[in-house]
């Protein structure tokens, strides 16, 4: 179904320390969200998975402190290389190179007294709370929080903590095609006002597509035209895909580690094809 | 308040007396900017322009902060028992 992949071109759009968006011409559409479904649950990072207590006399119960150490992001781009694979991790206390440990021990005198995300003491520099002031308990006068949190790698297929990424998505590239000897241009301008994303503007008294790549191809401005001048379509085998980091790893070597995961697969499937 | 089984109303409501560490609809992190965004509003701004400022762009993440009541500081006093 696939075929062969040829002339495919990637174009950053925007780029930022959390997030990428980028073009990619001539890729099935298979293809690019099998990717898409790759960075969301296959792709590992570090996540909190054991907490032991020793002492607890905060306002929440054990399980929710640690169901909210689980979910707090954990700087994972070292850590990738140097943890056993989750498979081969989970459940296996002894094996060495398996758990990170993350310590904590609070306690409030007089007020209230809020401990953060950024009081765990990690013992490995790679691996780090992303933020460091997310709240994870409250302590009232008196009380005592003290545990031993152990992290490994793991996939979000099997929690969601574990997932590095927000968003993951892919949307087709529009093509909007205006026909100026049918369109009133100034005089109408119905399409211009109709538009939720502000792709059409008018110049110089005709319609002009300014912003084509955040249209989201809902068709109204096609709706509203009393002439037909406007058509809504998109380019063929092309798309723009959107990933967003948590935090945990950067949000290009998702991308690739998700590719690489396919190319694993595949390779998989074809030697037990083989057998 | 009292349930019809006669369990209390806030051993259900317990995890969201504090802010939840992440959106329940996308996993974005969002715990870290609770307490800017609540200085911020309380301050006399708009949660509109405080959200949009702090980069919260998808609705389900801003429903999470504008929703949020932080009920711990009345609980912190009854802690359970060791």
């Amino acid at each position: 179904m696939l075929g062969e992949v040829t002339g495919l071109k990637i174009k950053i759009l925007e780029y930022d320390d959390r997030s990428i968006r980028f073009l990619v011409e001539n890729i099935p559409l298979a293809l690019l969200n099998a990717i898409r479904r790759l960075t969301i649950s296959d792709v590992p990072s570090m996540a909190i998975d054991y907490v032991y207590f020793i002492e607890n006399s905060s306002p929440l119960y054990d399980e929710i402190v640690a169901h909210r150490l689980g979910l707090i992001p954990l700087t994972s781009d070292r850590a990738l290389e140097k943890y056993g694979p989750p498979e081969e991790c989970r459940d296996n206390e002894e094996r060495p190179d398996c758990y990170a440990r993350l310590y904590l021990e609070a306690e409030a005198s007089d007020g209230t007294k809020v401990v953060y995300s950024g009081d765990l003491v990690s013992d490995d520099e790679d691996v780090q709370p992303v933020y460091k002031n997310i709240p994870i308990v409250v302590l009232g006068p008196g009380q005592k929080i003290s545990f031993e949190a152990r992290a490994r790698l793991g996939r979000g297929r099997e929690h969601a903590k574990w997932s590095p990424v927000s968003a993951a998505t892919h949307k087709y590239v529009p093509q909007i095609i205006v026909n100026s000897e049918k369109c009133y241009g100034e005089s109408c301008a119905k399409c211009v006002n109709v538009c939720p994303k502000n792709v059409l503007k008018i110049k110089d008294g005709r319609l002009v597509v300014e912003d084509e790549l955040s249209c989201s191809l809902c068709r109204q401005c096609e709706k509203v035209c009393p002439t037909d001048a406007i058509l809504v379509s998109w380019k063929p085998n092309s798309y723009i895909m959107y990933v967003e980091s948590t935090g945990v790893l950067r949000p290009e070597r998702i991308v690739l580690e998700a590719s690489r995961i396919l190319e694993e697969k595949a390779e998989q499937l074809l030697s037990e094809l083989e057998k | 308040m009292l349930e019809e089984d006669g369990r209390n109303h806030t051993d259900r409501m317990i995890n969201m007396v504090l802010v939840p560490v992440r959106c329940f609809t996308c996993g974005a992190p969002l715990g870290h900017l609770w307490e800017k965004f609540y200085e911020r509003v309380k301050n006399g701004e708009d949660p509109e322009k405080v959200l949009d400022d702090l980069g919260v762009k998808r609705y389900c993440c801003r429903r999470m902060l504008v929703s949020h009541v932080q009920l711990i500081e009345e609980l912190v006093h009854y802690s359970r028992p060791v």
